[in-house]
């Protein structure tokens, strides 16, 4: 395939030159150093969210500049000349480059994780073929591109001007350089328009998320066509000698690249709202744990936030639901993932149901428990924590120990604490349609064993008991404080 | 090596137009070039000889005109006729960092025939220089490589456009010997250019263009003899003579002195030389030395446009 030995030989100038070297292969890792240095702070999470900027940022610079620019300079230079000679057409010199443009990005790839992976210990939630996926739909829009703009341009003084109006609108209005969420709303309605926008969300929400690429199905769709759309022109435009010139009307023409970015920014301004997801991407990131021993006593300290559960079944075996079923109540709940979880993360848990009057008027009552681990060392631990909204009801959460919730009921958390020995804490609360913190002080969870509290899973049980009607109470990251 | 017999035409242009905007570059251009003939496009800069070999190679299309190269149509049927050509463009430009054979290797991928990349390299005295970047060869090896690639394919018909320009006189006889190599192969080769001496040395008959048109066809000779220019003979006598006597010689057609030396013309030449021995004898002068020059295809050219070529 003379098409795979034009990339092959173009791959191996690009390794005899400091030049293309320097531009291919570390210059991506400095934005990655800045990036994560700079802007995540080293935060694991956080790096995960700027990997994709990085990563677009990268593919961006080889569609404009590697593949654009190089187009022009070849036909600027005189090279394509000789191949013009040869028997192969203007198809196998775009697809040569397409190709050579693609391979180069892969090693490029391959040190950016390595980097991300070893110095910022960046959570890889996405799996290696999604990545490259991601990447290679990435790469071909873009190089449609360039491809497109060095069909249109005459010299390589234009090709520099579109290039950089293009580039330069790119890098700072589609969450390349700025996250979107910082920016005014009117951008960020600007940026739906663009495609390095769709590029950057899908990898933050991948990334940083772990969301399936299928959730980005239309974006990506959008992606391949303009990069369809750019190879087609590039081979119809493709022009061998510098004296060709393209009429004005074709230039028109090559307007077409931008379609599936106008009706994608349309659709999506009037008909999605991906703003929000922006946000919650944006919102890890900002909450983002240090890194190094704190991030592990926060990861130690954890309950429960509810992004690595399965919907129906773990979470199931995890959270018990019980009912006032066993003293003839008619109270009725279920539990479920809900998206996005507080403070931007993908979970959280939903508790809703109803509540029945049950025999003698008596108040309805439901209470969802989960099994629970303290730290082995529990020294520094003072209660526990989590975010909570929900229907305005008054909800209790209490924490038993093993011994007594070996042997304690479900509905005990309110009326036994008085009683137990040792008692064990729990409060009541109200929450509100904002996420708040709620707190739960556990004065002797920093020494269990000096109150004789034996090793053992402990309980944290969620309530709810009142008069008849609906309630919802969503929770998410529970956790020791 | 071709499909045609010999002495067949391998290339027909006949009434060949090209415009640029408003420069017509090529103006009714026609010839034949035979199968195993080295043909020369002969003219000074901007005469349209590039324009044709690029419209014979494909790469250009001309505005009007029929053109036939191998039996095919390189409008129609551009690909499977660079299978069958070869050609070197005026300048060669290839990557910086290409390596001589890994040049050689590449483009002999792209044809379904091949010649050996070893033999190439050897032909042209490339092989110590097999691993060489491009960029940092000699004009001369640069030219070589340009040709070696017009030969990558085996090609029947190979197109050589100015092959010698910019180089030394030594490398100039380099590539003589090689094309004059190609003509030994029974390849037919079709050379631009605008030294005469290349021309007169190298092709077997000549086109010689001015402005886009075909002034004269023929061999060499044929356009020499056909000149109506006459043998530069230069003379020194014992005795000045009147230049309106020398003028009277049989044959002599102009006659000037300079620098105590006299320029004839003439036409033949062997009787002028007969007839001024006579005359000499007989007004008791003595010829003290003799330069005989031919017409070359530069006074051809001269003869045809009233222009030097360099012009």
């Amino acid at each position: 395939m003379p098409a795979v030995r034009i990339a092959l030989l173009t791959i191996r100038l690009v390794t005899r030159t400091k030049v293309a070297l320097f531009f291919t292969f570390l210059f991506p890792l400095f934005f990655l150093f800045a990036y994560a240095g700079l802007i995540a702070r080293g935060k694991p999470e956080a790096v995960a969210y700027m990997f994709g900027p990085v990563v677009t940022l990268n593919i961006m610079g080889s569609g404009f500049f590697g593949l654009g620019i190089q187009s022009v300079m070849q036909r600027e230079r005189g090279s394509l000349r000789r191949y013009r000679l040869a028997p192969i057409g203007p198809r196998t010199i775009v697809l040569s480059n397409l190709l050579a443009n693609y391979l180069l990005q892969l090693p490029t790839l391959g040190l950016l994780v390595f980097c991300a992976l070893a110095f910022f210990h960046m959570p890889m939630k996405i799996g290696w073929s999604t990545l490259l996926l991601l990447v290679t739909v990435g790469t071909f829009a873009f190089a449609g591109f360039g491809l497109t703009i060095a069909s249109v341009a005459n010299t390589m003084q234009e090709a520099q001007v579109y290039n950089n109006v293009v580039w330069f609108t790119l890098l700072f209005l589609s969450g390349v350089t700025f996250p979107l969420p910082m920016l005014p709303r009117w951008i960020q309605r600007l940026a739906m328009f663009f495609p390095s926008t769709y590029l950057v969300s899908a990898f933050q929400s991948i990334m940083a998320q772990a969301e399936p690429l299928l959730d980005h199905w239309l974006e990506m769709l959008a992606l391949v066509t303009s990069g369809v759309f750019g190879l087609l022109f590039a081979v119809r435009l493709f022009r061998w000698e510098k004296e060709e010139r393209i009429s004005a009307k074709a230039k028109l023409w090559s307007g077409v690249f931008v379609l599936p970015f106008l009706v994608m920014g349309f659709w999506m301004n009037t008909r999605a709202n991906p703003t929000a997801m922006w946000a919650r991407s944006y919102h890890v990131m900002e909450q983002a744990p240090a890194a190094g021993p704190n991030a592990e006593a926060e990861k130690a300290n954890l309950i429960e936030n509810f992004d690595g559960v399965q919907p129906s079944e773990e979470l199931l075996r995890r959270w018990q639901i019980s009912t006032d079923s066993d003293v003839s109540g008619h109270s009725m709940a279920e539990i479920s993932l809900l998206t996005p979880g507080a403070k931007g993360t993908p979970h959280a848990l939903r508790l809703q149901g109803h509540l029945a009057p049950g025999p003698n008027n008596t108040q309805g009552h439901i209470s969802a428990r989960c099994e629970v681990q303290v730290p082995a060392n529990s020294s520094g631990l003072h209660g526990v924590e989590f975010e909570a909204r929900g229907e305005p009801r008054v909800y209790q959460v209490g924490f038993q120990p093993p011994n007594v919730a070996q042997s304690g009921s479900s509905s005990a958390v309110a009326s036994v604490s008085a009683d137990a020995a040792p008692p064990f804490p729990a409060i009541s609360f109200v929450p509100g349609e904002a996420w708040q913190n709620v707190r739960l002080p556990v004065a002797w969870l920093a020494n269990p064993a000096s109150h004789g509290l034996v090793d053992g899973p402990w309980v944290l049980e969620v309530s709810v008991t009142g008069p008849p009607g609906e309630f919802a109470l969503d929770l998410d990251e529970i956790r020791f404080y | 090596m071709g499909q045609l017999e010999e002495n067949s035409v391998l290339v027909s242009v006949q009434n060949l137009h090209k415009h640029y905007g408003d420069l017509a570059a090529v103006r009714g251009l026609s010839f034949d070039i035979l199968q195993g003939e080295v043909f020369g496009l002969l003219g000074p800069n901007g005469a349209g000889k590039t324009t044709t070999i690029e419209i014979i190679e494909g790469l250009r299309q001309p505005d009007s005109g029929s053109i036939r190269v191998c039996g095919l149509d390189p409008r129609q049927e551009s690909m499977a006729l660079k299978e069958r050509i070869g050609a070197q463009l005026q300048s060669t430009v290839l990557p910086d960092k290409v390596r001589v054979d890994e040049a050689l290797h590449l483009f002999a991928g792209f044809y379904h025939r091949s010649a050996s990349v070893n033999l190439l390299l050897e032909r042209f005295g490339l092989l110590e220089k097999r691993r060489t970047f491009f960029e940092n060869l000699s004009g001369g090896q640069k030219q070589r490589l340009a040709l070696a690639l017009a030969l990558v394919n085996d090609p029947e018909l190979v197109l050589l456009d100015e092959p010698t320009v910019g180089l030394d006189p030594q490398l100039r006889r380099d590539i003589y010997a090689l094309i004059e190599h190609f003509r030994e192969e029974g390849r037919t080769v079709l050379l631009t250019t605008h030294y005469i001496e290349e021309a007169e040395r190298l092709c077997d008959r000549v086109a010689i263009m001015d402005r886009g048109q075909l002034v004269a066809l023929g061999t060499p000779r044929e356009l020499i003899m056909r000149s109506g220019q006459g043998t530069r003979l230069e003379i020194h006598l014992a005795k000045p003579v009147g230049l309106d006597r020398l003028r009277l010689i049989e044959g002599v057609i102009d006659c000037h002195e300079a620098d105590g030396a006299y320029l004839l013309r003439a036409q033949p030449a062997v009787v002028t030389i007969a007839a001024l021995v006579r005359f000499l004898e007989s007004e008791d002068n003595a010829l003290l030395d003799l330069h005989i020059a031919r017409p070359s295809l530069e006074d051809v050219f001269v003869e045809m446009t009233g222009r030097r070529m360099e012009n």
